[in-house]
């Protein structure tokens, strides 16, 4: 009961401190989308198809161009699948690894764990500040894009942007919260975005040789980036297995954050 | 009479192989203000952080206001106020915004004492925490330990960062605290930084407490360094008569220096005559006390009356 009013009182103070650069990373994702999405008459579907065309197979499946030539592939080459996931991981696994070992490390968490609340709460105030700060910036992108698709008139459903956004949200936060986890455990920042950024990106790399290597279908079943984007959500709505394992990965973060962080020794 | 509250009992503390305190047993008494004295390394933050749970030991017992601080978690906490070694504040909120913030994690309280102390210190309550100066953060940690009238307060290092005209504000602010009813924790390297407010001190080095004394006591065996400059040559017998009970003695010319305990009169009184161009007697230094304390398991004299 006062533990609810601890993880509240908590959210809001990191929602408070992060508020500006919040608002920065904010205007970062409304100007990938404002770049990207505007691009797409100019370039016209059929020409930007044509372009692609004459890279060899194996590099336009690697780099998801596959179908660039239509609306939703398009979204999905840029803002969705490229640009929007590399930012915001940029943004949620550095927040994840500072969040409880880059401030331990800093001396800034002695404050906090020594005030009457306790650690498993405390963290759980932490991650959930995190996921909202995630969640506002999938929401800035997702806003963007739709908006821009109306103006520009592009051909796309809103319930596949928002499926896109959605699933942007989980990946992010599935990496953040990896990183927040590994920094929990360990109290190192260097471990936790160093963990936090390799698995993103062998996971990245991993989705991206689904579609060129034999046996992709198994990388394609490892790859959090697979879960997010290989049910083509622009196009085809929530895939809903996929979802769910990120949503799992970052649960199986949070349990073992929650296990080591109260017990262990902190700033050692 | 009063009861312990601070009762450390064969404390041990290891960083893996490095063995930071190594047996540590000490008692702090309701109403006091304890000095933590000892050097770099001594295990002054390590034991205080044992105190707030943000250490386990390795072995040994610890109460604090009669709990053991892991069993006591949040609802001892709020019973006690922390002022970390090293005070990291970063970030865009303003003092201001970040006391409110503690306080808020109270309940509230402390929330009403915000102003007048950061009055009291000369705060700038308005500026972002991460640009305020290192004596200016500092000022911010005293005022979020002692806000809420903590029934005990664990202050690693208060002085530090804070120039002296600011503690003595801070010595005069303990006192009242204490006189309020808080307990008084505080660590130090220098012992003359915080003698005059605290009732007792420990000497602590290499993780063991050397000395437990009230301060008068440990002032009066540690003696005082003599320097003692004569204008012509002294007679070598009258020299041996007049330094007999100088300890550490060096003869260098003209200039004999030494380490006298005891009261200065004898001393003064037999010098009567010599030719004395410049004398100095000085209170020892931490280190020197330490030092001896080491050498002898305990100064000569130190715990008894
Ligand atoms: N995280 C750590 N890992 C390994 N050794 C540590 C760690 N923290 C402290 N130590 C060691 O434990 C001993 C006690 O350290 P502690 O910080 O408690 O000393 P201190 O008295 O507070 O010193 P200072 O006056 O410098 O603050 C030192 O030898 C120190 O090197
Ligand atoms: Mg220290």
């Amino acid at each position: 009961m006062s533990d609810l009013r601890d993880v509240l009182v908590e959210i809001r103070w990191q929602l408070v401190r992060r508020r500006r650069a919040l608002l920065g990373w904010a205007v970062a994702l409304a100007a990938v989308a404002g770049i990207y999405v505007p691009f797409y008459p100019a370039m016209g579907g059929g020409e930007l198809q044509s372009i692609v065309d004459t890279l060899p197979p194996e590099l336009i499946s690697a780099l998801g161009y596959d179908r660039i030539g239509t609306p939703a592939g398009y979204l999905t080459s840029t803002v969705f699948g490229l640009l929007a996931p590399a930012l915001l991981l940029v943004f949620g696994i550095g927040l994840g690894a500072r969040t409880i070992a880059g401030e331990e490390e800093e001396g800034g968490l002695e404050l906090a764990a020594s005030a009457p609340v306790r650690r498993d709460v405390l963290l759980a105030g932490r991650i959930i500040a995190m996921h909202t700060q995630v969640f506002l910036l999938a929401v800035t992108t997702t806003v963007v894009t739709a908006l821009l698709v109306r103006v520009v008139g592009m051909d796309v459903t809103l319930s596949g942007i928002v499926a896109a956004g959605l699933g942007l949200n989980l990946l992010v936060n599935a990496f953040a919260t990896i990183a927040l986890a590994v920094g929990a455990v360990t109290g190192r920042r260097a471990i936790a975005v160093a963990v936090g950024a390799s698995i993103a990106v062998s996971s990245y790399i991993a989705h991206a040789l689904s579609g060129v290597v034999e046996r992709g279908d198994l990388l394609e079943r490892l790859s959090p980036f697979s879960w997010y984007l290989a049910g083509d959500p622009v196009a085809q709505g929530v895939p809903i297995v996929g979802y769910v394992l990120l949503g799992t990965l970052t649960f199986v973060a949070w349990a073992a954050a929650l296990t080591r962080f109260p017990r262990r020794d902190l700033g050692v | 009479m009063s009861t312990a509250v601070i009762a450390i009992d064969g404390l041990v503390k290891d960083y893996g192989d490095v063995r930071a305190l190594d047996g540590v047993d000490l008692e702090v008494r309701e109403g006091e203000i304890f000095g933590f004295i000892g050097p770099n390394g001594a295990g002054k933050s390590t034991t205080i952080r044992i105190l707030l749970d943000l250490l386990r030991p390795t072995s040994g017992t610890v109460r604090v206001l009669g709990e053991d601080p892991r069993a006591g978690g949040p609802r001892l906490r709020a019973r006690l106020g922390y002022l970390p070694g090293e005070l990291d504040l970063d970030g865009t909120a303003t003092a201001r915004q970040l006391l409110e913030h503690l306080a808020q994690v109270r309940g509230g309280r402390g929330s009403d004492r915000i102003a007048p102390l950061a009055e009291r210190f000369l705060l700038d309550l308005d500026r972002p925490v991460r640009t305020l100066s290192k004596g200016n953060k500092q000022k911010v940690g005293v005022v979020q330990a002692l806000m809420h009238r903590p029934q005990l307060a664990l202050l690693d290092e208060p002085t530090s960062g804070l120039d002296p005209l600011l503690q003595q504000e801070f010595l005069t602010l303990i006192r009242e605290e204490r006189d309020a009813g808080t307990s008084v924790f505080l660590s130090s390297h220098v012992l003359s930084e915080i003698e005059g407010v605290a009732d007792r001190v420990a000497l602590v080095r290499d993780g063991r407490i050397a000395v437990v004394d009230d301060v008068a006591a440990l002032r009066a065996a540690a003696g005082q360094r003599l320097d003692v400059t004569f204008a012509s040559d002294v007679p070598l017998a009258a020299l041996d008569r007049v330094l007999a009970g100088v300890e550490e003695l060096r003869i260098d010319g003209l200039r004999a220096r030494g380490v006298w305990r005891g009261e200065p009169g004898p001393l003064i009184a037999s010098l009567h005559g010599l030719p004395v161009a410049r004398l100095e007697l000085r209170d020892r230094d931490l280190e020197e006390l330490v030092i001896d304390a080491y050498r002898a398991d305990a100064p000569e004299g130190a715990g008894q009356p």
